[in-house]
């Protein structure tokens, strides 16, 4: 079995245009079975274009891909759930038949998809509103009944564009959670969005998409060691000669030293510091979050795009 | 108040360009050839209603030849001075006698291919007149033309004194006489319209809905596009199959409390009443299905009810040009107007369903349904094709699919050789 047909998403050279405006520039993907996948990058990075792709929505111009070993997206849709960005319900239907709608959609029987619609939205809190009209419900109801719709005929591979966007605190951790819980019932999730925060606290791995292109992959971990570890300093004395010794890039914001910790570590650095008789009054070394990587990538694609279009 | 003004314009020129700067105004900007359209087959149409009842109604007299070129003298003359140019009853036809000229008489007012009012034989002096119910005015202008040729002949007799003494006697139909085919087939045609025009108008709007309210995403993620459009035409047809139901439901019981239903009883097909309802009930399903499938195509490439209310008129338009088509075609049944309406998918359910009234062959029947459900499928599939393109701005476009289809089939046919 070869990688693309083993893997649940497979995707090699996306290329999609509108028009003049190329929205994705060869875009490659590989999610592995059973892990949460994230694709990140900023708004207009071409993550929706990839995600509607991959399903099928549309078609690209050029490249190839694999949904669940399936060249025809179309071939294996009973067994993906989609959460899209732009979230949808018809507004006259009771919660708990646009829940079973969703479900017949994808080949479940209709009278199993109530069941299962009663016990998920009692699940999730919402029982009380199983038979209450969609437009009767708040925005972050109503998207918590499209995301359960989406997970109604269990499927093997969720796809979520977005799924946070909307959301309320508790929503968003309730949602972590039916992630991670679907994760662990052995379903693959690919999902987007550009809130590092969630990325960080649940993705296996993830893609960084900006300008069109995959600019990063791996794990989260993998992307935060991109950018070095951060020191944080405060001496106990003779803070004027301090600076000195520091690496080139320290920065004080009132007592505090703020640097990049040099290659070989930070052990040389606090003898130098101890030995000159500055002393150790608070010491943190900090590895960056998946933010500061974000940002880093992306900042470096729109720096060269920027430099390309001068 | 030169603010107001600027304010003013600065809305007039977003709305003067959201309706200028879309497809859909260049189908409204060219709805006056649709109206061009119109006139052409309405034109047709009536044409061909007016003159074909008219044209179909015939006398005959079955006659010698020196006999037929005794009364023809006298034919014109006589219609001339009694109703006036163009006026009066059907032409006259003459035919030779059989040996058996009684069986002839009833066999030529049998006559299918014509309404045949009045039959006249024998020798002049004493004719035998035939004629069917509520054509009785026919057969006495037959026995004045009968007494006048002799009375040329004779000039000088009294007026009083009576040369040709006609047998004048009424022949009950039993097969429905062409005229109340034509008018069956032409009622069924106007039916079929106003049911289709008043309920598969309704595509044009339906995905409006799911495009505004976003559903649309999950319905192409879900599904094929082509199960998503074949999907609405049909919840729409239950929708229009209660209405028939419903509305069909009351006439019925009108009917049959009425204590004569005098109408009903005007409608007869050749191939017999309960055949053509099921043959009408096919063939409107065809044309709400092929009709809805244009509208439902059309419809979605609107985004906004502006763009839909704009499309409703050449739709309109279109269905008016069946209409006027299919209304010729019931008007002159085997012409080639007909043919050509039976054959051009759009207004084949009319023409055919007003085709069954005429023509007691069945297997054409068979045919058109099989023809039309084929372009209900390639109407919903170049719908599909057009939404996938236009509004999903994905796959190639109409024409570059149409060049890579004839490619790919000629790139084959080489490979073959």
């Amino acid at each position: 079995m070869s990688v693309e047909d083993d893997r649940p998403v497979w995707a090699s050279g996306l290329v999609k245009s509108f028009g003049k405006s190329q929205a994705v520039r060869g875009v490659s993907l590989s999610v592995p079975q059973g892990s949460i996948y994230g694709v990140l990058g900023p708004n207009g990075a071409g993550k929706t274009t990839t995600l509607r792709m991959l399903l099928g929505i549309i078609d690209p111009d050029k490249g190839e891909r694999r949904l669940l070993g399936e060249a025809n997206p179309r071939n294996v849709s009973h067994r993906v759930g989609y959460l899209p960005e732009e979230r949808g319900l018809y507004p006259s239907m009771k919660a708990r038949e646009a829940i079973a709608f969703m479900g017949a959609l994808r080949g479940l029987d209709w009278s199993e998809g109530r069941k299962r619609a009663d016990e998920a939205l009692e699940a999730a809190g919402l029982g009380y509103a199983a038979h209450n009209k969609i437009r009767k419900l708040s925005k972050g109801m109503a998207q918590l009944v499209q995301l359960l719709g989406s997970l109604i005929h269990k499927p093997d591979l969720i796809v979520l564009d977005e799924p946070f966007s909307g959301l309320d605190p508790v929503n968003q951790e309730l949602l972590e959670k039916l992630i991670l819980a679907e994760r662990d019932h052995g379903a693959t999730i690919l999902f987007s969005t550009h809130v590092m925060g969630h990325a960080q606290r649940i993705c296996d791995r993830l893609s960084i998409i900006a300008g069109g292109k995959v600019r990063f992959e791996g794990t989260v971990d993998e992307a935060r060691a991109t950018l070095p570890m951060r020191a944080q300093y405060v001496p106990c004395s003779g803070e004027d000669k301090v600076r000195a010794l520091l690496p080139s890039d320290a920065g004080q914001s009132g007592k505090v030293w703020r640097f990049t910790v040099p290659e070989g570590g930070a052990e040389r650095l606090v003898m130098d510091l101890v030995k000159a008789g500055h002393g150790i009054a608070g010491l943190s070394i900090e590895r960056p979050g998946l933010h500061d990587a974000f940002v880093k990538i992306v900042g470096a694609v729109n720096a060269d795009e920027a430099d390309g279009a001068t | 108040m030169r603010q107001l003004i600027q304010n003013g314009l600065v809305i007039a020129r977003r709305d003067f360009m959201a309706v200028v700067a879309t497809p859909t105004f260049l189908l409204f900007l060219l709805a006056p050839f649709l109206m061009l359209g119109i006139s052409i087959a309405s034109g047709i149409g009536g044409a061909y209603l007016a003159k074909g009842p008219q044209e179909s109604r015939q006398m005959i007299i079955i006659a010698s030849p020196t006999d037929a070129k005794r009364l023809g003298a006298q034919e014109n003359a006589l219609r001339k001075r009694l109703y006036g140019p163009g006026g009066g009853p059907p032409a006259v036809r003459t035919v030779a006698p059989e040996p058996d000229a009684n069986a002839q008489q009833v066999r030529l007012l049998a006559e299918k291919e014509r309404d045949v009012t009045a039959v006249m034989r024998g020798p002049i002096d004493q004719p035998t007149i035939m004629h069917i119910a509520g054509e009785a005015r026919d057969a006495r202008f037959l026995a004045l033309l009968a007494e006048e040729t002799l009375r040329s002949e004779k000039l000088g007799q009294s007026p009083e004194m009576r040369l040709s003494r006609a047998e004048i006697s009424e022949v009950r139909q039993t097969m429905p006489t062409r005229s109340r085919q034509q008018n069956t087939g032409s009622g069924a045609v106007v039916v079929m319209f106003m049911l289709t025009i008043m309920l598969a108008s309704q595509a044009v709007g339906t995905l409006a809905e799911e495009k505004s309210n976003k559903v649309i995403e999950i319905l192409a993620a879900s599904v094929p596009l082509e199960s998503v459009f074949f999907g609405k035409l049909i919840g729409l047809f239950g929708i229009a199959l209660v209405f028939v139901a419903f509305w069909g439901g009351l006439v019925a019981l009108g009917l049959s409390i009425l204590p004569a239903s005098a109408g009903l009883a005007s409608f007869a097909p050749v191939i017999g009443l309960p055949l053509f309802v099921i043959l009408a009930g096919c063939y409107f399903a065809m044309a709400f299905m092929l009709l809805g499938a244009i509208f439902l195509g059309v419809g979605a490439q609107a985004s906004t009810m502006r763009e839909i209310q704009m499309l409703s008129l050449p739709i309109t338009l279109f269905q008016l040009i069946m209409f006027g088509l299919s209304m010729a075609a019931a008007g002159s049944p085997g012409s080639g107007v007909a043919r050509f309406a039976e054959i051009f998918p759009f207004s084949s359910p009319f023409a055919m369903a007003a085709r069954g009234a005429t023509d007691p062959a069945i297997w054409p029947h068979v045919v058109a349904l099989g023809w039309q459900l084929l372009w209900v499928s390639i109407t919903i599939a170049i719908g599909a094709h057009f939404f996938r393109y236009g509004v999903l701005k994905s796959g190639v476009g109409p024409f570059k699919a149409l060049g890579q289809i004839l490619a790919k089939r000629w790139v084959s046919k080489t490979n073959l050789h």
